[in-house]
């Protein structure tokens, strides 16, 4: 390096090695990412203004805004947007609210044993394909453990995957999955909450449940807030357990978006309609993330 | 020194990398063939057999994904071109949408005189031939003889039977041999032995209704309208799926599945669920694939029916019996990199060693008479096969073309939807056949 004669412009130098560097480390992730996410993502805005079947694959016709047309106004989109919204926002419910609950009942027994801590995340290294095969198993009346017990204990047994009670059955599947994810979330940010600040309350003579609902719950509000929003983005993107144990449900009743656009592609071969239906969960998405930074920024301020 | 060491290990690499490339070309003939059950095992067996005498280059290498989205993968991977596989499965209902895809291909001279001409056309599209048919497939009733002789032999059964079919059918029926039914009479058996009909039924259901939203159980289904003669289109090619024959079956299913004659998730239902509650005892019978004829007569696999379980054709209906056939095969990929070996593959398995063999290992072959009594001894359910097949097979006009698919999965849809009570059975008929509409016409 040249010999520099002001402190300040060899700070500057150096910041702008340390830019060069660090752009030239960053070069493969973004190659990476432009690669596998980038081109596709362009490839699907092209097909969502195209015509293109599956004998044209490579060759598609551009023609306007028709499958964004044909996507909206079919009403089994909606449908399939209603059940995933539901599906979503109840199991992000359920899962932080268990989550909460387990992480603040166990912490005395992991802070003793933390080994526990890794059956506890066993649900999680299932592959959800593999969870809804599971499933189909165990809730079968005559193969499966839970009707022969029920069988056993009480003459009878529920049919868990009638039209009446998949969407019941579904929800509690995904929660037994995923509550250790927010589990373990939130038991990270509430033992990162200091001893003192407890203390202190405690001096002060708050209650173990003002301390929860006045200093805890507070401190652990960006874990939970992020809990929640990918807990609902996984939910609402549901495809594996609920394709695997269900398919698209008696009469489509468990036809969550992405099963919408897996069947509009294979099944009926308009590829143009589900790919527009891609770009406006995509969009969705992103508005939902967009709002949610924006809110938090607010909150910083 | 460790310049040196670099750039050997680079040319090592390189020199490995480049003697595997060979390696991968041309060794071998990669067959996809249909996942899970009979259809695997037979092919397994049979290439087994092929292997042993072919050349290394010719030798078989099988490939299996699972059935759920089988059909789907195929057409991704066949219209981005793929070169994965040399052979692919075909079938009937599907040839229409991957001929463009596929070549032609010669059979074994011996091929007309080992399945018949009727068999083989269920492997042809647009006058050419497409696969060898391997396995065909179509349905049996498969029910339980030890329950139907009690039924027939005690007074007072027939007196309560004739009671429950009067409720649920609205006329009294006397219980028969299954050889003999009518629907009416498998409606009314079904729901003598279901306990919610019945309390002193001996098992749980009558039958396992296979309701699943899956477009093989409308191949399952279809045979009862068929028999009261329904047809997905007339012969000006008008859609004809609201017919009364339509709706008379419909309503039937509907009719056993409200009054508890099948399994609460019936609605889930498809073939591997069948089989776990016909083989679990407490069914007492069940419209199933021929397929599952090996599983459940098997003592091992299934304990409880095997020894008394009997297999007939479908019931009739006033249009006489009627039982859907399909073939599966086996076809040449038009990119395929080893199309030679694929070739003569293909013209060892049309002939009659590859046939027998494949049966023996547990396929379902239909096979002529003359063929099929050398299998007959431990096959006895592929005589039947062949049997049913020329007497009641049919194929529903419009159930070759492209759209055949898209059809059964519409159908799936709408009439599960009706099953469910999520509709009622005119909005459910609209629907299918506008949707038809849509996809048949040429």
């Amino acid at each position: 390096m040249p010999a520099l004669r002001h402190p300040a412009a060899a700070a500057d130098n150096m910041a702008l090695v340390k830019r060069a560097e660090g752009r030239l480390y960053l070069a493969p992730l973004v190659g990476f990412l432009l690669l596998f996410l980038g081109f596709p993502a362009l490839l699907n805005l092209l097909y969502s203004v195209s015509t293109v079947s599956f004998e044209t694959l490579r060759s598609p016709q551009i023609s306007g805004f028709g499958n964004y047309a044909a996507a909206l106004t079919d009403a089994a989109f909606w449908q399939s947007v209603w059940f995933s919204l539901r599906f979503g926002i109840i199991t992000a419910v359920s899962e932080c609210l268990l989550g909460l609950f387990l992480a603040i009942f166990l912490k005395p027994l992991l802070s003793a044993r933390p080994v526990l801590m890794a059956p506890l995340m066993l649900p999680l290294m299932v592959a959800p394909a593999m969870v809804g095969l599971m499933y189909r198993l165990v809730l079968h009346e005559f193969a499966g453990p839970v009707p022969y017990y029920l069988f056993e204990w009480f003459g009878d047994s529920p049919a868990f995957l009638d039209y009446a009670n998949a969407f019941r059955t579904l929800i509690v599947i995904e929660v037994l999955q995923w509550t250790p994810f927010a589990f373990l979330l939130f038991y990270v940010a509430y033992i990162a909450i200091p001893e003192d600040v407890h203390e202190a309350a405690a001096l002060d003579g708050a209650t173990g449940l003002q301390r929860l609902w006045r200093i805890d719950l507070p401190l652990m509000l960006p874990t939970l807030t992020v809990a929640f929003f990918i807990r609902f983005i996984d939910g609402f993107r549901v495809f594996d357990n609920v394709y695997a144990l269900t398919g698209s449900g008696a009469g489509g009743s468990t036809t969550s978006l992405s099963i919408y656009i897996y069947q509009a592609f294979f099944k009926e071969g308009a590829i143009g309609k589900a790919v527009a239906a891609s770009v406006v969960l995509f969009i969705s998405s992103l508005l939902v993330l967009y709002g949610l930074n924006w809110l938090s920024a607010r909150r910083k301020r | 020194m460790m310049k040196f060491k670099h750039i050997s290990s680079a040319v090592l690499a390189l020199v490995l990398s480049a003697a595997a490339l060979p390696g991968l070309a041309n060794a071998k003939v990669v067959v996809l063939g249909w996942p899970g059950g009979s259809e695997e095992t037979a092919l397994r067996a049979t290439t087994d057999l092929y292997n042993k005498t072919a050349a290394d280059a010719d030798k078989i290498e099988l490939l299996f994904f699972n059935r759920d989205g089988f059909f789907d993968k195929l057409q991704a991977d066949m219209a981005a071109g793929s070169n994965a596989f040399d052979v692919n499965l075909v079938a009937t209902y599907s040839i229409g949408r991957y001929a463009p895809y596929m070549e032609p291909i010669e059979l074994n001279a011996d091929a007309p005189k080992v399945f018949g001409d009727a068999v083989l056309k269920t492997m042809q599209f647009d006058g050419k031939q497409y696969g060898v048919p391997t396995d065909l497939s179509l349905h049996f009733m498969y029910y339980r003889k030890d329950l139907i002789d009690a039924l027939i032999a005690d007074p007072d059964a027939k007196a309560k039977y004739a009671e429950i079919s009067k409720k649920y059918l609205g006329k009294e029926l006397a219980p028969k041999q299954p050889d003999d039914w009518t629907w009416d009479d498998w409606a009314a058996t079904a729901l003598y032995f279901s306990k919610q009909v019945n309390r002193q039924s001996p098992v749980r259901y009558g039958t396992v209704l296979q309701m699943k939203n899956l477009l093989f159980n409308m191949m399952v289904f279809q045979s009862l309208p068929r028999s009261y003669g329904g047809d997905w289109t007339d012969a000006s090619g008008n859609v004809t799926v609201d017919s009364d024959a339509y709706k008379t079956g419909l309503t039937l299913y509907k009719t056993l599945y409200d009054a508890g004659a099948s399994p609460k998730d019936s609605l889930s239902y498809e073939y591997a669920e069948t089989n776990a509650a016909y083989s679990s005892g407490q069914a007492a019978t069940a419209l199933q694939w021929n397929a599952a004829a090996a599983e459940l007569t098997d003592v091992k696999k299934s304990p409880v029916v095997a020894d008394v379980t009997g297999m007939v054709a479908p019931p009739a209906g006033p249009n006489g019996r009627a039982d859907h056939i399909h073939g599966l095969g086996l076809g040449l990929n038009k990119n395929a990199r080893n199309k030679e070996g694929a070739i003569k593959f293909l013209k060892w398995l049309s002939s009659e060693d590859a046939a027998l063999a494949y049966a023996r290992a547990g396929g379902s072959p239909a096979l002529t008479p003359d063929v099929v009594t050398k299998v007959a001894k431990e096959r006895p359910d592929l005589v039947k096969l062949g049997e049913f097949a020329s007497k009641y097979g049919y194929v529903m006009t419009g159930a070759t073309s492209a759209k055949a698919l898209s059809v059964y999965e519409l159908q799936a849809k709408e009439f599960t939807g009706y099953w469910s009570g999520q509709q009622s059975l005119e909005d459910a008929l609209a629907h299918t056949k506008a949707g038809m509409q849509d996809l048949l016409k040429k």
